[in-house]
């Protein structure tokens, strides 16, 4: 089994021309990049930006990646990288983002705030989710918990799993599907319920 | 939707199927949009586990990086046969940059010889034969006296020590086998010469 081998074979099609595959890996890392720049920056809304911008670099250099090291690696890299200089240029120029604040009426934050996505609809529907996927794990039973909570919070390999399990391997495979499918299950009941922003999942 | 399509597609996100498979799935999962969505919705399970409270679960980042990259022109589509050029260009590189770097070097060595010149040579120049220092031969009536030599005047070592420097300083461009040819060739250069000229065909012969 070769790590990282689904990462390179999305970049390998990326590279390729195939623009669907960069997607697969933008919905794949979207999370980590916003959770590792907003070390960097404690505005959300801004570590999005930040982890936009980050994906779109990562995109032009692509055909310079050989896939030496791992795909996260070199991506994080970038991502922090641009964080960095983000908070560089933002901390160089203060008085220019307080004026700029301070000169715009009020329409300045009302589009700041939309832009952040900050309203209470896109809070609930987050909460939404959270709750959600956490009242799915609860009642998942308690081999396909297990197996997921060390894969996702762990970082387990499935052979690491297998042995603190003491199952085959295939098993594990088996339980992680299992889990995950139950938790969709139950996120695309509330998203396609009423709420009609299941195309936001991604 | 087939379940083993499914199954694989989660051990895919694990970074758990094999390469072969892996590739007959990623094609698949750039083209199906259903099956994007599901990989999406893999990834909020994972993110709403480890607790990755920072992010906003909803919100549509992958929509904004696709909206900006629709603008951008596909990436090169031979990119394979362009990385196997870079590697072939790769292992030349050294062999380019030496022979670039010893053609500078003699560029140089052959410019600062050709300028005004070197203090050396001026002190070679200014200093008088040294046999005229000497005594000849005992005059009658005196005793006699031996002479002992005295060492060669520092400033003789002057150019060679000039290049030597210069070569060092710019050893960024060379490689060391050429660089310590070089420096070689200059120390070995001062041992009979007093001052004297070395002819430039040597130097560019060392050089290169």
């Amino acid at each position: 089994m070769s790590a990282d081998a689904s990462d390179l074979s999305l970049v390998r099609r990326v590279q390729r021309g195939d623009k669907g595959a960069f997607d697969a890996l933008v919905l794949k890392y979207q999370h980590k990049l916003v959770k590792l720049v907003m070390r960097y920056v404690r505005n959300p809304a801004e570590a999005e930006d930040i982890a936009q911008e980050a994906f779109i670099k990562a995109y032009r250099a692509l055909p310079q990646f050989r896939g030496d090291s791992a795909f996260y690696t070199w991506l994080y890299r970038i991502a922090i990288n641009t964080a960095k200089n983000a908070v560089v240029s933002r901390d160089r120029s203060p008085v220019e983002y307080d004026l700029d604040r301070n000169n715009n009426d009020e329409s300045y934050d009302m589009q700041g705030r939309m832009k952040d996505s900050e309203t209470p609809e896109g809070l609930v529907l987050t909460d939404e989710i959270r709750s959600t996927v956490n009242a799915a794990i609860d009642a998942l039973p308690e081999d396909l918990r297990t197996a997921i909570v060390l894969r996702e919070l762990e970082g387990l390999s499935y052979e690491e799993i297998a042995a603190a399990m003491d199952c085959p391997v295939g098993t594990v495979r088996s339980r992680i599907f299992r889990a995950r499918e139950a938790i969709d299950r139950r996120l695309r009941e509330v998203f396609e319920g009423g709420l009609g922003r299941a195309e936001e999942l991604g | 939707m087939n379940e083993e399509l499914d199954s694989q597609l989660s051990a895919m996100f694990d970074d758990e199927l094999l390469p072969a498979e892996c590739e007959l799935l990623a094609r698949r999962l750039s083209r199906d949009e259903h099956l994007k969505a599901r990989w999406g919705r893999y990834a909020i399970v994972g993110a709403v586990i480890r607790a990755e409270r920072g992010v906003r679960l909803n919100a549509p980042l992958a929509g904004r990086v696709n909206a900006v990259l629709l603008a951008e022109p596909a990436l090169a589509a031979h990119t394979a046969p362009r990385d196997r050029n870079q590697v072939r260009l790769r292992w030349w590189q050294p062999l380019a940059g030496a022979a670039v770097a010893a053609g500078v070097a003699t560029v140089s060595i052959m410019w600062l010889r050709a300028q005004a010149p070197l203090p050396g040579q001026l002190v070679a120049q200014v200093t008088p034969p040294r046999q005229a220092s000497l005594p000849t031969a005992s005059s009658p009536g005196q005793g006699d006296s031996y002479i002992v030599p005295r060492p060669k005047p520092a400033a003789v070592m002057v150019p060679s020590t000039e290049l030597a420097n210069y070569v060092v300083a710019h050893s960024v461009f060379s490689n060391p086998v050429t660089r310590r040819n070089l420096l070689s060739a200059f120390m070995t250069s001062e041992a009979p010469a007093t001052g004297t000229q070395e002819p430039q065909s040597n130097v560019k012969a060392i050089a290169q």
